[in-house]
């Protein structure tokens, strides 16, 4: 439900149980299945059998649920990955159309034989290469199935495929990122990424970094962003969250163009600030995100309620 | 020249699919002219992992038969030090210049100016020709590209992906600020080639090449200037994914050696990470902690692929060392 609103989605770990039986008690909008790099490899085959009972424990507070999955090991790991309350396959380091349309046709055929609606499945392609990035385009049209959010090609595979050292105190990755980030809004996919937000400690676990990381994506204009830890959740969904002032100005903005085009204007005025189409086009994006955050909360909140209650 | 020791368990440490990274070993790029007296002396002083050969057409005689006449020497010369040959050719007259530079003892030709993809092909089928003609392995010669126009940029996929000779961008800053009517006066306090210099080391990346530049304000005055100065750029440089420089002076050189590689301390410490997570993996686990850091997959792999780098460079020095011998 409501998968468009990916505020933090973390990652977390299947086997163990400390990790996936707590995370419906922190309130994500999305947790994220890894069966890859978190799982040592003499573990993968058993990460795979807790998927499906992960799917249910995870998402009892409303969260969607993600599963991120292995390159080398598509054709094994998507009869795991695929089950009804799944929201997203993650397909990790992909490079080429191909691998987009290899694991579509898997996933169509695992939906029709597990009573999933077609294509209800989103299909992502993780982008931790350059050469993923630059063919970023044809990966995003390779398959019909829709993408909510796109964003990538910064993080430690990318580093390493670049040879740089990460955390450094400037933006490591100007072109992939963008570059990525322009490519998913060329197709109205949500961006989450692109923006370059310093970290030069490499730590995971710090609010103040997450709240700063939130500020930075909310400013751009940008919605969506993950975790690798707990600490990073709250700060990241209030960060992400329009403010009631961004909300009432944003009305204000509409209410204010909709008048002047209901005059036969089309520019005008608020407090010395010029509204015109694309401030009324602006101020219409924050009121359809501030709508989807209140239905995803609420039902979170309705999730949270019924879990705790059980 | 400093020398480091070899590390272990590189040998021994292979990863699917993988392949070498950087593609080569060129943290220093040194410019010189066949026309110089001293052009041997020169290029074997620099300690310079590639000499790049730039020449002038003689006025007044047959410039293609006189650069033919030199150039064999010249590489020759260029070479004593240990270091890679490249010939500096111009796009807008390649096909005379390749002709008449083009012998045996060069790893590739740098070409500048390039607009198109059609300037690297119409290279390639040229190349092809001359190696056939003068006893060069076919298929070895590389070509790489000087960035210095707006055309280069904008086509620069296309252009890596022209031909299977490419091999590195080579970012000409100053060159590049008048092809795009920029002041070259490095005056901003940010790059103002930060997002190209990104594009040319992720495309060159996406092809299995790589990308030589200097960040700011270096790359933009590129001047002699002091060793730590040149130091903090090229770890920059590094940062940024540039695997080598051009130097304008030999000041550069040493510099760009020592920092276009992992450190020594950088070595030590992949070492460690390759040890400790194999000893993790023995034991079931898919994590294990080194200094209060969460050592993975990602993260050894990491290790063996820049200890491999390390050992690389490494292997590069004592090369160029044994040819000072």
């Amino acid at each position: 439900m409501n998968n468009r609103v990916s505020r933090c989605a973390m990652f977390v770990t299947p086997t163990k149980p400390r990790f996936i039986d707590k995370a419906w008690t922190r309130g994500g909008d999305v947790y994220i299945l890894d069966i890859e790099d978190s799982i040592a490899p003499a573990e993968k085959e058993r990460c795979r059998t807790l998927i499906r009972e992960s799917i249910e424990k995870a998402s009892k507070g409303g969260a969607s649920i993600y599963v991120r999955i292995n390159k080398p090991f598509v054709d094994a790991d998507l009869p795991y990955a695929v089950w009804p309350g799944v929201d997203r396959i993650m397909l990790p380091k992909t490079e080429s159309a191909a691998e987009m349309q290899h694991a579509h046709e898997i996933i169509s055929r695992l939906e029709l034989e597990r009573g999933i609606p077609p294509g209800t499945i989103e299909l992502s392609p993780m982008i931790e290469s350059a050469l993923g990035a630059v063919n970023i385009h044809e990966l995003l049209t390779a398959t019909p199935r829709k993408i909510w959010s796109q964003g990538g090609a910064t993080g430690y595979d990318m580093a390493v495929n670049l040879g740089i050292e990460m955390f450094a105190s400037f933006d490591q990755y100007a072109f992939p990122a963008a570059y990525v980030a322009l490519a998913a809004m060329s197709l109205d996919i949500e961006a989450t990424g692109g923006v370059f937000v310093p970290n030069t400690s490499g730590r995971v676990d710090q609010g103040d970094q997450a709240a700063r990381q939130a500020a930075a994506l909310h400013a751009a204009g940008i919605h969506h962003s993950g975790a690798l830890h707990p600490a990073f959740i709250q700060p990241l969904i209030s960060g992400l969250t329009p403010t009631e002032e961004e909300i009432a100005w944003a009305k204000t903005v509409v209410e204010a163009f909709d008048a002047l085009a209901d005059a036969g204007e089309s520019v005008g005025q608020i407090d010395g600030k010029v509204i015109d189409k694309y401030e009324r086009d602006t101020a219409k994006r924050t009121l359809d995100w501030a709508a989807a955050c209140a239905a995803k909360d609420a039902y979170k909140a309705r999730a949270l309620s019924r879990a705790e209650a059980g | 020249m400093k020398t480091q020791t070899l590390r272990s368990p590189s040998e021994n440490a292979s990863i699917a699919g993988e392949k070498p990274m950087p593609k080569y070993i060129r943290r220093s790029l040194f410019p010189l002219s066949i026309d110089d007296p001293e052009l041997g002396g020169k290029a074997q002083a620099s300690w310079a992992d590639a000499i790049v050969l730039d020449f002038a057409k003689k006025p007044g005689c047959d410039w293609q038969e006189d650069l033919k006449a030199r150039m064999p020497a010249a590489i020759h010369a260029a070479a004593k030090g240990g270091a890679e040959v490249f010939i500096r050719i111009n796009r807008n007259a390649a096909a005379a210049e390749l002709d008449a530079a083009v012998f045996s003892g060069i790893s590739g030709v740098v070409l500048k100016g390039v607009t198109a993809p059609a300037d690297i092909v119409a290279t390639a089928g040229r190349l092809d020709a001359l190696e056939a003609g003068r006893g060069i392995e076919p298929g070895s010669l590389e070509i790489d590209v000087e960035v210095d126009t707006a055309g280069a940029v904008w086509h620069s996929l296309e252009i890596a992906r022209a031909s299977r000779r490419f091999g590195f961008f080579l970012v000409n800053e100053p060159a590049l600020c008048r092809s795009l009517g920029m002041q070259s006066a490095p005056a901003l306090e940010f790059d103002p080639l930060e997002y190209i210099k990104s594009q040319l080391i992720a495309v060159a990346t996406s092809v299995g090449g790589q990308a030589a530049g200097m960040s700011y304000p270096l790359g933009l005055r590129p001047e002699d200037a002091g060793g730590d100065a040149v130091k903090a750029a090229v770890r920059r440089a590094r940062d940024t994914g540039f695997k080598g420089a051009l130097c304008p002076g030999a000041s550069w050189i040493a510099a760009c050696n020592e920092g276009f590689r992992p450190t020594a301390e950088e070595a030590d410490y992949y070492v460690k990470v390759i040890e400790v997570f194999a000893e993790g993996l023995k034991r079931g686990m898919a994590s294990v902690p080194i200094d209060g850091k969460m050592i993975d997959v990602p993260v050894d792999v990491r290790a063996k692929l820049y200890l491999k780098w390390a050992n690389r460079a490494q292997a590069r020095d004592d090369e160029k060392a044994r040819a000072h011998e």
